[in-house]
């Protein structure tokens, strides 16, 4: 009986939501963005017209034509087949490294708040020397230590961009204990573990949910820049950022083909963070303007 | 409020000690032993014994780290091992183009994205304002790289009117020329930002009583607008101007490398690539250093404007 009580409420809220979204232009922009993204991720060898690692060097550098929509590479390669495979690592950077950041900043964030003392000091001292890095040159310094591959450069954002979620969940949490209902609960006999999952979570939600749309753009951001320095992953690889490293080279002979590497970077960050912004207007949650 | 700004500043000390620690331990964490990038295939163990003792490498780790901190004190950062010159030296001959180049970014961001929020909070609901409102959401999520290299495919290939590299031959003039490009990519990003800013900040301004009063005694419209609200409005935009400096820092080692123009950023990028242990470790201590000052002037920056944050 409870239980069902607190499904409809559930459902209530996200219909709210959902209504307020459906109103706003930036939703459907957005979302069609990130639908677009994850089905070419998903279904790549279906869509792609060809294969996106077939050299071809009687074919180099060509403009677009009806064999090859948007040309060939300076080996040869379908450039709109890479294209499409290349929304594989960008979602598997983008979703893990948040997966990653958002769960060690619940964690942190929580013990932080409600465990208090020597260990919140510490904590929030963890954050602070990360937080003392310009995010890019420690992401750099990292990758370097560690070596550039896949999973290195999925770990290393998520650790570098953390500290947002920690303090965040910190800060709220720390606000949301002190709130009535929570002393109600508390005062009914609730313990501290169904305190944080059935009161405190569901409230700091909406915030995390925000923040991860705008830090899933700055993602695919940085995971392309350190492909384009060179740093980040490596050729034959297709992904957008050593698409836009490959073509730099041709930047004065083929100019066009540096193009669509950087608007699929551009309609993805743009895609993630309209979303972003319309939930966060939807949602409305108290986002703290300084992280 | 001297009690919040002393705090953060006592506070910062601990984080700088830890991260001169992780620089320090950067030579047992980096891949390859360092005598053996230096030396080459053809070095003898007398030669890496004693380049190791040069370098510090044979004393204990926390014997190491305390002459590490001596030397930065007195202000020695080591000698570069493929320049043969001081670190310090090396940084501070790069040092002013990347401050010039984040203080231009800054300055284009600022002026252009208030140009842009002001106009959207003017025509509010219109679709120019739509139209702002998509613009500015495309700078914002324009990457710096992508900014430069679009800017040189246009610009400088297509109608060859801005230079694609250098920084010029040293006048005034040619100087600025080559200094356009590499503002104008490095300020895309946040006058997108600022402009959102600006709108929601003009807006809800607007929406307040004293706006209200004054309309009724009848100022003119661009009177209240730019001299009143504008004047309140700006404050959060002052006090995000910090954060951005910290920001463009780490958008610079794009530009500096894409425009090929010296730089902290570009220094670090080569020093990593070439293993040069000294110099990324004092590269990227004076980025960290800058990134905690700009960091630190937008925290007080936003006690100053919000005094509700220092209670936190």
């Amino acid at each position: 009986m409870f239980k069902s009580q607190k499904f409809f409420r559930f459902q209530k809220k996200s219909a709210r939501v959902i209504k307020i979204m459906k109103k706003d232009y930036k939703a459907y922009l957005g979302g069609s963005v990130i639908m677009l993204i994850l089905i070419s991720a998903i279904f790549a060898p279906l869509i792609a017209p060809a294969d996106p690692y077939k050299t071809n060097v009687t074919k180099r550098l060509e403009g677009p034509s009806l064999q090859n929509l948007l040309g060939t590479d300076s080996l040869g390669r379908d450039i709109l087949s890479r294209l499409i495979y290349a929304a594989r690592p960008a979602v598997l950077v983008s979703f893990g490294g948040i997966i990653i950041s958002v769960i060690i900043g619940i964690i942190l964030g929580l013990l932080a708040a409600y465990v208090g003392g020597i260990l919140e000091s510490i904590i929030l001292f963890i954050f602070d020397v990360i937080r003392a890095f310009p995010p890019i040159i420690l992401i750099l310094v990292l990758l370097s230590i560690i070596g550039p591959s896949l999973l290195s450069v999925i770990v290393i954002l998520g650790v570098t961009i953390m500290p947002r979620y920690g303090r965040v969940v910190r800060a709220e949490t720390l606000s949301e204990k002190e709130e009535d209902f929570v002393e109600a609960a508390r005062s009914l006999g609730a313990d501290n573990s169904r305190i944080i999952f059935k009161h405190i979570l569901p409230n700091i939600f909406a915030s995390v949910l925000v923040l991860s749309g705008m830090d899933m753009a700055s993602m695919i951001m940085w995971e392309a820049g350190l492909s384009f320095l060179g740093l980040g992953l490596q050729p034959p690889l297709s992904s957008w950022g050593v698409m836009l490293q490959e073509s730099y080279q041709y930047i004065q002979t083929a100019p066009l083909m540096i193009l669509w590497p950087a608007l699929a970077i551009m309609l993805t960050m743009l895609g993630f963070s309209t979303f972003a912004e319309s939930l966060r207007v939807a949602l409305n949650p108290k986002l703290n303007q300084e992280v | 409020m001297f009690i919040y700004i002393t705090k953060r500043l006592l506070w910062v000390i601990p984080t700088i000690l830890t991260v001169l620690l992780l620089l320090f331990s950067l030579s047992y964490l980096l891949p390859g032993d360092p005598a053996d990038i230096i030396l080459g295939p053809r070095a003898t163990p007398e030669m890496a014994a004693e380049l190791e003792s040069r370098l510090g490498l044979d004393n204990p780790w926390y014997q190491s780290y305390l002459i590490y901190l001596q030397n930065i004190i007195k202000g020695d950062l080591g000698t570069s091992i493929f320049r043969d010159r001081s670190v310090l030296k090396v940084i501070l001959d790069v040092l002013p183009y990347t401050v010039i180049l984040t203080l231009a970014g800054m300055g284009l961001a600022v002026f252009n994205g208030i140009s842009i929020g002001l106009l959207a909070a003017n025509y509010n609901n219109s679709y120019f304002e739509k139209f702002l409102t998509m613009l500015s959401f495309i700078t914002a999520s324009t990457p710096t790289y992508i900014a430069g290299v679009l800017l040189i495919v246009v610009f400088s290939v297509n109608f060859n009117l801005l230079p694609s590299i250098g920084i010029g031959d040293g006048g005034l003039l040619d100087s600025i020329h080559h200094l356009i490009g590499p503002a104008l990519a490095l300020s895309v990003g946040w006058t997108g930002y600022i402009a959102r800013l600006t709108r929601s900040s003009m807006l809800e301004t607007l929406d307040q009583e004293f706006i209200q009063t004054e309309k009724s005694f009848g100022i003119p419209r661009y009177y209240i607008l730019y001299k009143y609200a504008l004047k309140k409005a700006i404050k959060p935009i002052i006090a995000v101007i910090g954060l951005g400096i910290g920001r463009l820092l780490g958008g610079a080692v794009f530009v500096e490398v894409i425009f090929n123009r010296p730089g902290l950023g570009r220094l670090i990028v080569d020093s990593v690539n070439e293993r040069d242990l000294p110099l990324v470790r004092g590269g990227v201590l004076v980025a960290a250093l800058l990134f905690v000052v700009a960091n630190l002037i937008a925290d007080i920056s936003y006690a100053y404007f919000d005094p509700r944050i220092k209670q936190k």
